[in-house]
């Protein structure tokens, strides 16, 4: 496999962020925070974000993991950084995508730097980070 | 109006460790947390990696909800993530018992403009037999009378 730097990572669709993937999500992390299982408790912040309830930072950044893994292998993440500069909503349709921003060689691994991001179409970039992987031979 | 915190009482939190213990990510755990994240299972017992931020937590003998209480968080709706770091030296399976440390690396007040908030950042390693696995860096903000 040849990438080079500028070279974009195919995306990765989640077609409808589930309520209900949510609420398995928060009994799995413990999570006791109501914004991901409680649309009234959403509706009552001072956000203007509606009667849905918001998907939990790791379920997001999930998606930017399920990309950078359909392109180079299941056990390819070496480090990832993630900010969260909005929130991602049920009911969403949103799409991770990615570029290399450098290839370099460590100890004989094949190493892309990313930039990776998670996007909404009306809203923009919910969330960015860098991604370190390890690309196939 | 909440009650904000004392500035020391936020900055004593630096150092603080959790208990330290261990964790393992059951199959079925794993077939639900992958499921969540709308990917299929990966092969050969590998875990999905979005594991490594309830697995440091619940490994080091805290929760989410002694993260937030630590903090004097005014309420459950109050954190805001400002990042999450994770570092793969190994990639994490199923089945598998590991060791987990944690420790908060930074507490401090910040002040931007008219907005207040305390910026905590948790450090937490995974380990095998010794062995680097992981680390988790959590960094939330936990806002003042925002609410």
């Amino acid at each position: 496999m040849k990438w080079s730097e500028g070279d974009s990572i195919p995306e990765w669709v989640m077609p409808e962020v589930s309520a209900e993937r949510m609420r398995t999500m928060a009994a799995l992390l413990r999570d006791p925070n109501p914004l991901h299982w409680d649309r009234e408790a959403v509706a009552a912040l001072p956000m203007n974000l509606g009667h849905r309830t918001i998907n939990q930072g790791p379920l997001g950044l999930s998606y930017m993991v399920n990309m950078l893994q359909a392109w180079a292998g299941p056990a390819c993440i070496r480090r990832l950084v993630t900010r969260f500069p909005q929130v991602v909503l049920d009911g969403e349709c949103v799409v991770a995508r990615g570029k290399v921003t450098r290839v370099s060689v460590e100890n004989g691994e094949h190493i892309a730097d990313c930039d990776i991001w998670l996007e909404h179409a009306e809203r923009g970039v919910l969330l960015e980070g860098e991604a370190r992987v390890a690309l196939p031979d | 109006m909440y009650s904000v915190p004392a500035e020391a009482d936020i900055n004593a939190l630096l150092g603080h460790r959790f208990a330290g213990g261990n964790y393992r990510l059951e199959h079925w755990e794993n077939v639900l947390l992958t499921g969540c994240t709308g990917a299929d299972l990966l092969p050969d017992g590998l875990a999905h990696p979005v594991a490594l931020f309830h697995l440091p937590i619940t490994g080091s003998g805290t929760s989410i909800a002694e993260m937030f209480a630590l903090g004097q968080a005014e309420s459950d709706l109050s954190i805001m993530i400002e990042s999450y770091d994770w570092e793969i030296f190994e990639p994490l399976r199923e089945e598998q018992d590991y060791r987990v440390e944690g420790c908060i690396a930074s507490a401090e007040r910040c002040n931007e403009g008219e907005r207040e908030y305390d910026r905590i950042q948790f450090v937490f390693d995974v380990s095998e037999e010794g062995r680097p696995v992981a680390r988790s860096t959590i960094t939330w903000h936990y806002t003042r009378n925002t609410l």
